[in-house]
């Protein structure tokens, strides 16, 4: 069955060892030409702009989805209720739509997730203890963070790994006691959580002025931004935070880039310097466009983010997405959302025109 | 060297800092010094200008001040002045606008405030506009004088260059002292005004006071509203929200927010001899400061049973934009504003049951809706929707929930629709009414927001008609 081809070959291709820019294209394309087929709303946006299997012939040339298309569309190939996971965004903007994202399976998300994690996070070690800072996936069922992070635990934590929030917020308890388990026995610990979290965390430990001193070869990963709900810091001052509360340098505090819209992830290699540069496997690629035309902006120049990522291939491989970057060597430069693309401009009089309405 | 903005009467600028703001829209990059004011700026500018304003203004007769404006205007259309040469190169590199668009903008602008406009202004307002100079009768007995405010504080924005000139010259109209402050986006036009003011008047030179500070900085602004007797502001809900908060009780505020304006083609203007112009006037609307004023529009609703259906006079519209494109380009975005245009393109293409009609590189964009429904706000620059209604009877219901945000209407139409549609459509809520092709242009005096510009800024002081008599009994000559 085609299908089942799409996901064995793109299993191979994850599990291959730098399989090259033609191997990318020739898949890429293929995965546009199923994705053409089998998913209507995607196909109809792709021939609005003249993009069929037949005129693309290059992953580059393959038609960008803006994010915001996923909270109209149901951008799958297969039927949505057939579908093995939902995840979805959080919400928080345009009337609470949520961007949706089905997989008809979540193999690929997890051999993507999981090299990836691998090699970026773990850097060759097999186990470690983790402490999560964020809901488990009973807590948020629809949330690719959620599942990503049990993943973590599950196949790269030890025993004694896991969640540090429950129904009622951070286990403060459970987190002093794992960290001052780690101080003690000199075994490294991981603290990965939403970058928010961290900062809750840290303003909890600093009030009775704990701080900690996690042995070597500890790490933490945060994601997310502080998305209005926690204090905002400067990824300076966030960074040095860090460093000081649980004692790791800053170049092994990891940032996670990763997007709902996605089923891949990208990684900094540590965040000595801000802004760090952020990098994803071979199985994705980034470009740096001008939103309005799709075209890439001269390297050194912002432009705002395009990804193709082989791994989303029930979806669309190819999203715009609404930050904003740098194309520099070895990666690209992550400066957050676009200035003011919810503030000003289109969306903020959609804001005011449909209160507006409901007022009269 | 830099331009600097502000005008700053009794401050020596050396004692000043100055911080740099960079424009480069166009490609060239240019800098302008503004003043960094703290809050005890607005306070000790506001005094001068309250007691020049007292001493050289509020004593002139208002034909006075007519003389003044239209003096300064005069030198500003004229194109060798060094102010408008001024104006011509420096503002399309500020505001991003192409440079053609600005020099026939400025003019026809500036037009509006010449002498026998300004008293058009004052016509519009006052049945006699000497009740600004003194005691005048009033009909139903005593008398009546308008004073203005001692102080009129401006919080302008920076959409559309030269804005600042109606509230300056409302303002000066009716004597006030004025301390404008200027938005980020273009500081130089206000500055540049009262320069020359300054040079053709030097009494008035000290009458107002040009400042700025980043747009929503609190404390020189709660200073400027506690200085100030009125206050007018001009921006988003948001920012407006934010100075409403900061009003002293007791003190005035006239907020002048966004609004979304739109266009209404009858079928009668579709018929094949007229399509044409039609379609060229209704871009020109669009073209016209790429959207960016209140005035402009973000939808057309067109009729159907015309010679020429919707669907084909949206065509007729991006043909005519894709021309006015080559004549007069739009400015460059900034990549806040590509997305938001990508986004609504997106939209549209979503939304829209007919077409989205659009230039590749992005320089215009027009989308068909032919199912009647379909009013909202459009991306701007140059980003237009067409939605087909059976007749424009329609329409005034369908924009009437959004009466808070209703300006202009720009008409294509027999002279009795014209009337009729005015009817419902200033029962929804529409408060000006144009031909297709000015939508941008309004005439002097228009009522901004269906207000008044000068009524709404002075108070009148009356003599009870009793205190007159009474007064008469007390004369050295009462018998």
């Amino acid at each position: 069955m085609v299908y089942d081809r799409i996901v064995a070959d793109l299993l191979d291709f994850i599990a291959a060892d730098q399989p090259g820019e033609d191997a990318f294209n020739a898949l890429a394309l293929k995965l546009f030409a199923h994705q053409f087929e089998h998913n209507q709303p995607f196909a109809k946006f792709a021939r609005a702009r003249g993009k069929t299997p037949r005129t693309v012939k290059h992953w580059a040339d393959i038609p960008a989805v803006p994010i915001n298309a996923f909270k109209t569309l149901d951008l799958t190939c297969c039927p949505p209720e057939q579908a093995a996971a939902v995840f979805m965004t959080s919400g928080t903007t345009q009337g609470g739509l949520r961007g949706k994202s089905y997989h008809a399976t979540l193999d690929v998300w997890d051999a993507s997730m999981r090299r990836n994690f691998a090699e970026r996070f773990m850097r060759g070690r097999e186990r470690m203890a983790m402490g999560i800072l964020f809901p488990d996936e009973a807590m948020l069922p629809n949330s690719s963070l959620a599942h990503y992070l049990s993943l973590a635990v599950r196949d790269f934590g030890t025993p004694a790994s896991g969640h540090l929030i429950g129904p009622d917020g951070i286990d403060f308890e459970r987190l002093t006691t794992d960290l001052a388990r780690a101080e003690e026995t000199g075994e490294p610990y991981a603290l990965l959580g939403a970058s928010f979290s961290l900062v809750h965390a840290m303003d909890a430990l600093q009030a009775p002025g704990r701080s900690f001193h996690l042995p070597p070869g500890s790490r933490i990963l945060d994601t997310g931004g502080f998305k209005g709900q926690s204090r905002e810091l400067e990824l300076d001052e966030f960074y040095d935070t860090l460093s000081e509360s649980f004692g790791v340098p800053r170049a092994d505090c990891i940032n996670m880039y990763g997007m709902t819209e996605l089923s891949t992830q990208f990684y900094d290699d540590g965040n000595a310097v801000c802004p760090s540069v952020k990098s994803g496997p071979h199985w994705i690629r980034s470009r740096v466009v001008n939103p309005l035309t799709g075209a890439a902006v001269p390297k050194g120049d912002t432009g705002v983010l395009a990804h193709t990522d082989l791994a989303h291939f029930n979806i669309v491989t190819t999203i715009l997405t609404e930050d904003a970057g740098i194309e520099v060597d070895g990666g690209f430069l992550l400066l957050g959302r676009v200035a003011g693309a919810e503030a000003q401009g289109c969306s903020m009089a959609v804001d005011e025109f449909l209160s507006a309405a409901g007022a009269a | 060297m830099a331009e600097r903005a502000g005008h700053l009467p009794g401050l020596d600028p050396a004692s000043l800092r100055w911080e740099m703001l960079t424009f480069g829209r166009t490609g060239t990059t240019l800098a302008v010094e503004v003043p960094v004011l703290g809050g005890e700026y607005s306070t000790r500018l506001a005094a001068p200008v309250r007691s020049e304003a007292a001493e050289h203004l509020r004593a002139q007769p208002v034909a006075r001040v007519v003389e003044a404006v239209d003096a300064a205007v005069a030198r500003l259309l004229d194109r060798q002045d060094p102010y408008r040469r001024k104006m011509e190169d420096v503002l399309p590199a500020v505001t991003g606008y192409d440079r053609e668009m600005v020099r026939l903008g400025l003019t026809q602008y500036l037009q509006t405030f010449r002498k026998p406009e300004l008293l058009r202004f004052l016509a519009e307002d006052f049945a006699n506009p000497t009740i600004l100079d003194d005691f005048q009768p009033l009909p139903k007995g005593g008398f009546g004088r308008a004073f203005g405010p001692p102080v009129l504080a401006h919080i302008w924005a920076g959409n559309v260059p030269g804005l600042p000139l109606w509230s300056l010259a409302s303002g000066l109209l009716v004597k006030a002292g004025n301390v404008g402050k200027v938005p980020s986006d273009e500081p130089l036009f206000a500055t540049w005004f009262a320069q020359l003011l300054a040079e053709v008047a030097p009494d008035l030179a000290g009458c107002l006071a040009i400042v700025w500070w980043r747009g929503g900085e609190e404390e020189p602004e709660r200073a400027l509203l506690q200085a100030a007797d009125l206050t007018l502001g001009y921006g988003g809900n948001e920012s407006l929200a934010a100075i409403q908060a900061r009003m002293p009780v007791g003190k005035r505020f006239l907020a002048y927010g966004h609004k979304v304006s739109f266009g209404m083609i009858a079928a009668a203007a579709l018929d094949p001899a007229k399509a044409a112009a039609t379609a060229r006037l209704a871009a020109y609307d669009v073209a016209r400061y790429d959207q960016q004023g209140c005035f402009a529009p973000h939808v057309f609703f067109v009729e159907r049973g015309g010679a020429v259906p919707p669907q084909t006079f949206a065509r007729y519209l991006a043909h005519e934009l894709a021309a006015f494109e080559a004549r007069y380009p739009r400015r460059g975005l900034t990549l806040a504003e590509a997305g938001s245009m990508a986004a609504w393109r997106h939209q549209e293409e979503l939304s829209a049951a007919g077409e989205v009609l659009g230039d590749p590189a992005g320089a215009w964009s027009v989308s068909y809706h032919g199912n009647g429904a379909g009013f909202a706000p459009s991306a701007l620059n140059r980003a237009i929707r067409v939605v087909a209604v059976d007749a424009l009877a329609e329409v005034p219901a369908l924009v009437a929930p959004y009466r808070t945000l209703l300006q202009t209407v720009g008409i294509a139409a027999p002279p009795r629709d014209l009337f009729r549609l005015a009817a419902a459509l200033g029962e929804a809520g529409v408060t000006r009414v144009a031909a297709l092709g000015d939508m941008t242009a309004p005439e002097a005096g228009w009522h901004h927001d269906g207000r008044f510009n000068l009524a709404d800024l002075v108070q009148i002081t009356e003599i009870d008609g009793r205190a007159e008599a009474a007064a008469d009994r007390l004369a050295d000559y009462a018998d």
